[in-house]
């Protein structure tokens, strides 16, 4: 009895968030665009999940793309399309079809990491400074600045070239970091107990790290590399996209209203300050998950990207780079650029237009009240 | 025949909106006589400020007029106002018929100082007597035949021109511009401010609510425009600050002899101000009469509720018991019937006609008349 | 005489501009400026003043929304505590005794843990129902904000206490998880009071609550608040500068100008027989809903001077029609001139 009770109430309870997203898909499947955009996406949705059927992989790790030996030794040229290698192949008979098939997986990895990373920051630092203004405002956007003022690409390639394959942990030491992290955010945001709890973790970290230092090594694969660098480096606009946006929706009165109900500072925040915020963030991210992975393309391209053999589109394409050098050659080899050119071009494409779409849905959504 | 100077006739306006067509003037009629001041009297969302837009002929869109026609009794001859083509339109627009808003500062370019938007509507509308003035002021200067006279002479002889226009550009219209500064003056003292030269020069953002309001209606004013439509003009202003812009309209009223159509909500302003009062329900005025015969004698329910709810110490509170129907799909029959006391079985199915019940006092009921 | 639940002593809140190039304080917008008050239990206080006067500032700092730059408030104090704290600080101001008795009782100093139960006891209805709701949020998650951010209650109890309110408001529990967006202005502004009353209040200050909505609904918000007021025996400040409304529904009256009371006293006294000449001059510009009273009075010259450069002396003296030499050097203060009728002004003085 209690359960059906339940189940009715959440019935109840979410129709209204579902009565919202109705009128969201309806909204987009008015428009020609969206439904393009949104296609896109599903069909590489669908090849990424499809992948092991639609490209069986030949080898344990399946992201190596496959060399057809027989054919290599007969030439080292790329081949164009025939019936064993629909896609053709590049220099040393690597498949290309093989690497645009999980070349999706990869970009999406890219993408949803990179976004999902960089999101995460962007959203703390940005609400922390915005919300508390002053000192930390300053010092926090003029970090910012400083990021911003480095060229993000020139950037990523330093910080993926100074990356060691083999990273040694100092896992007391992370740790320590992270309680340090805790404590300040503790003592901003004014919660006492976390204060105590985390003072004395920090403490008995320090006494382990005295008398047994931790140390782990971390493989990090050359997409990693990418990942990582990627990340430090996109943060900075989101930061500075949601600290306009808590700015102003800080001063609203109901923000004033929950102070008064006696809402601690965390609870406004999550409750109140974000739901409101997200929108914009959300448009931005779909933009970005496309130029993301165009820019981790252009660092494979350049060779500073997966590595060699790596399923990545990117990837695929470096390898074309000597062979295009002619014209003729240009023709000849049309099949190494151009096929692993139209995987990125619509990826970035659909999720452009996906973009665009939810931005011109939730703008009157949000203008409607 | 009486004389009216603007009649409105079976006006039809609906928007046509995501959720639906909402339909927010249903046939309304309303005359404005010459020189006198009819207060428009309604709750929000009852339409009034289409009505008054529509006038104008500046409905937003989604919103269409799709019906009636607007009458403008101009020297004698009545020009339809629908059927006029958008250049005509726009010379009637700030000339004859000058509106002003709610929010004043809203309506002020925030980067133009008072005299630069003052001046730019007088340049729209009296730009020849200024030119005019402008070189009489020349000519007494002895300065009759210099540069600055021949782009004047030329301006008034053939202002479209593309040569004038160019010549224009390499003249500094030195004494234009004072000429519309001395106006600006003139014309910010006659609405009383404190100081016209101090604030001529000022930005929007400087002004205070009441200062601005004085700004807005002295723009309103430099075409002498023979109506005036204030939509809700002192809603958003402090009580002394209402008191002073209502005794300035009157002042204005007995200067400019216009007429002025005043929007507001507050029925102790109507009573303060008004000659004639329209009252509005759901996008049809429901009674039309003199101020003095309207509170003493209010036949219509809503009218009636209307007054009943205004707050008095030491009485009960009362209100009217239900909400403003949705126009997307409003009440067949009459538009109030569902709030009102005294509704028959008639009321649900037939629009009541608005007649003449007793003199010069109209209502839309079907308690009246013979329905 | 039982002490009133809300003393306000001296109250000071004060807005500094920053101006130059170090961005120093140059200046100070005197928003409320030694402000005295007492409201008594269960009696409905009305605030009146126009735009830029300081009456909504007042009601957020005794809320402790704002932080009070100087001065007292007392809530729900007894009596002689009061007397101890005002004498002590009269004759010996830096005493480590008044310093512990403030941070106990004077809600001026709460901070932390005090603040939260004060927060308890005294809550806000806003002016705007629009912007004061998040639109984001469930009516239910609203209303059960103040329960949860408390501790009062949780979930199944928390959502009952919300149903209990909202009944009692006008609206039931279809209403529950609907968006504000979807109400009227009427029905929003009563979320608004159902959410500052579902933790049981003792005062609650409502912020213009009618002027956002339309005349019709305005009287039914204002039975509303009667009824309310009866039923939990609450004490409202009501602000507001729409006298008419100010003067249905208060018992006390305070009419306040450039951030310092004028006049206070009962409605019905203040409002046949003003006495402050400011008082009488924004009573008469109220205009009448009867065409027969017209008035064809010369209306109050000039314009509310800046709060940042308010004029020395009795800060109404530039539009006075009754100014005298001392007006200008001097600020009165508020004494009793007729029974309960507390004006300040000199020229009533000498009479």
């Amino acid at each position: 009895m209690k359960f059906k009770g339940r189940w009715d109430e959440f019935k109840v309870s979410m129709a209204p968030r579902i009565e919202e997203w109705k009128f969201i898909l309806k909204r987009i499947s008015e428009s020609p665009l969206a439904v393009t955009g949104l296609a896109i996406i599903i069909g590489f949705v669908i090849i990424a999940c499809l992948a092991p059927i639609l490209a069986p992989p030949q080898g344990h790790d399946p992201f190596v793309v496959p060399q057809d030996v027989e054919l290599a030794a007969l030439t080292p040229n790329p081949t164009p399309p025939t019936t064993r290698h629909i896609f053709g192949t590049t220099d040393q008979q690597y498949d290309i079809y093989y690497a645009c098939i999980w070349g999706t997986i990869s970009a999406f990895r890219i993408g949803l990491t990179v976004v999902t990373i960089t999101l995460v920051i962007g959203l703390i630092l940005g609400t922390i400074s915005a919300y508390y203004g002053g000192v930390i405002d300053e010092v926090l956007m003029r970090f910012t600045d400083i990021i911003i003022a480095f060229p993000g690409l020139v950037l990523a390639m330093a910080l993926v070239i100074a990356f060691p394959t083999i990273m040694p942990l100092n896992v007391t030491l992370i740790a320590i970091i992270l309680l340090f992290i805790l404590l300040t955010a503790s003592i901003i945001l004014r919660l006492s107990k976390w204060i105590l709890t985390a003072s004395l973790l920090l403490i008995i970290c320090i006494f382990i790290n005295l008398y047994y230092p931790l140390i782990l090594e971390l493989n990090l694969s050359r997409l990693d590399k990418v990942l990582v660098s990627l990340s430090l480096v996109g943060w900075p606009s989101y930061a500075r996209l949601i600290r306009s946006e808590v700015l102003r929706i800080k001063n609203e009165d109901f923000v004033e209203a929950a102070k008064v109900a006696g809402c601690s500072d965390l609870r406004i925040i999550v409750k109140h300050i974000w739901p409101n915020t997200i929108y914009s963030l959300l448009i931005v991210s779909t933009l970005d998950i496309g130029s993301i992975v165009l820019t981790a393309a252009a660092l494979s391209f350049l060779g500073i990207g997966a590595e060699p053999n790596f399923a990545d589109w990117g990837q695929i394409i470096s390898r074309s780079r000597n062979w295009i050098s002619r014209p003729e050659l240009l023709v000849r080899n049309w099949h190494t650029f151009v096929i692993p050119g139209i995987f990125i071009t619509l990826f970035v494409l659909g999720w452009n237009l996906l973009g665009d779409a939810l931005r011109d849905v939730l703008d009157p959504m949000i203008r409607r009240r | 025949m009486e004389n009216y100077l603007i009649e409105v006739r079976d006006l039809v306006v609906r928007f046509y909106t995501y959720a639906g067509v909402v339909e927010a003037l249903d046939r309304v009629n309303l005359k404005i006589k010459p020189g006198e001041i009819l207060g428009l009297v309604g709750e929000t969302g009852c339409g009034k400020s289409v009505t008054s837009l529509s006038i104008l002929r500046l409905v937003p869109p989604p919103g269409k007029i799709e019906g009636g026609k607007i009458l403008f009794n101009k020297d004698g001859k009545i020009i339809e106002l629908m059927s006029l083509d958008t250049e005509s339109m726009r010379r009637i627009r700030g000339k004859e018929v000058a509106m002003i808003f709610q929010e004043p500062r809203a309506y002020l370019n925030p980067v133009y100082t008072v005299e630069e938007q003052i001046g730019e509507v007088l340049l729209l509308h009296r730009r020849e007597e200024l030119l005019e003035r402008a070189l009489k002021t020349l000519e007494e200067l002895g300065r009759n035949s210099s540069f600055e006279s021949r782009i004047y002479r030329r301006m008034l002889r053939k202002p479209n021109s593309l040569i004038t226009k160019i010549m224009a550009k390499f003249c500094s219209k030195k004494t234009l511009r004072e000429e519309i500064h001395k106006e600006v003056v003139r014309l910010l003292k006659e609405v009383e401010i404190a100081d016209p030269e101090r604030v001529a020069k000022m930005y929007p953002f400087e002004l205070s609510g009441g200062m601005a309001q004085r700004v807005v209606i002295a723009m309103a004013l430099s075409s002498h425009p023979i109506m005036l439509i204030a939509d809700e003009p002192t809603t958003n202003l402090d009580v002394t600050v209402q008191a002073q812009i209502l005794h300035l309209i009157k002042q204005l009223r007995e200067n400019y002899k216009s007429s002025i159509l005043y929007i507001t909500h507050d029925l102790g302003v109507v009573a303060e101000l008004c000659d004639r009062v329209a009252v509005m329900y759901a996008g049809n005025i429901v009674e039309v009469a003199d101020v003095y015969e309207l509170f003493k004698n209010p036949l219509h329910p809503y009218t009636r509720g209307l007054l009943e709810s205004i707050p008095r110490p030491d009485k009960e509170f009362k209100s009217i018991p239900g909400t403003v129907p949705n126009l997307i799909n409003p009440p067949k029959g009459c538009r109030f019937h569902d709030r009102c006391h005294f509704a028959k079985t008639l009321c649900k199915s037939v629009k009541p006609k608005f007649i003449e019940v007793e003199k010069d006092h109209y209502v839309a009921c079907h308690l009246y008349g013979d329905q | 005489m039982p002490a009133p639940i809300l003393y306000v002593r001296n109250l000071k809140k004060y807005y500094p501009i920053f101006g130059g190039i170090l961005k120093r304080r140059v200046a100070s917008v005197k928003a409320v400026d030694g402000v005295s008050l007492r409201i008594n239990e269960g009696e409905c206080f009305g605030l009146v003043g126009e735009s830029g006067c300081g009456k909504t500032t007042l009601g957020k700092t005794i809320l402790r929304i704002l932080k009070p730059d100087g001065g007292n408030i007392f809530f729900d104090i007894p009596q002689d505590i009061i007397e101890e704290i005002i004498s002590l600080e009269e004759k010996n101001p830096k005493s480590d005794r008044l310093k512990k008795l403030r941070k106990q009782y004077d809600a001026a100093t709460f901070s932390g843990r005090k603040l939260l139960q004060l927060r308890r006891k005294m809550q806000i209805v806003y002016q705007d129902p629009t912007t004061s709701l998040d639109p984001r949020m469930f009516v239910k998650d609203i209303v059960a904000e103040p329960l949860i951010a408390q501790g009062i209650a949780k979930g199944e109890k928390a959502k009952n206490m919300v149903i209990e309110i909202l009944k009692k408001v006008g609206l039931n529990e279809s209403h529950l998880y609907r968006f504000p967006h979807e109400f009227s202005g009427g029905q929003r502004q009563r979320i608004s009071i159902a959410r500052a009353l579902v933790c049981k209040p003792k005062f609650v200050v409502l912020d213009e609550p009618t002027s956002a909505v339309d005349v019709s609904v305005r009287a039914q918000l204002l039975k509303l608040f009667k009824d309310l007021q009866k039923e939990f025996n609450l004490t409202y400040l009501f602000i507001s500068h729409d006298l008419s409304v100010v003067e249905c529904i208060s018992d006390r009256v305070a009419i306040m100008y450039l951030g310092k009371i004028v006049e206070v006293a009962p409605s019905s006294a203040i409002f046949k027989n003003p006495l402050h000449p400011y008082s009488q001059a924004l009573i008469s510009s109220v205009p009448i809903p009867d065409p027969t009273k017209r008035r064809n009075r010369e209306p109050l010259r000039g314009e509310v001077p800046s709060p940042v450069n308010p004029p020395s002396g009795c800060r109404f003296h530039p539009r006075c029609p009754i100014a005298m030499d001392v007006c200008k050097k001097e600020q009165p203060e508020l004494l009793e001139i007729e029974k309960d009728h507390y004006v300040a002004c000199f020229a009533l003085v000498r009479r």
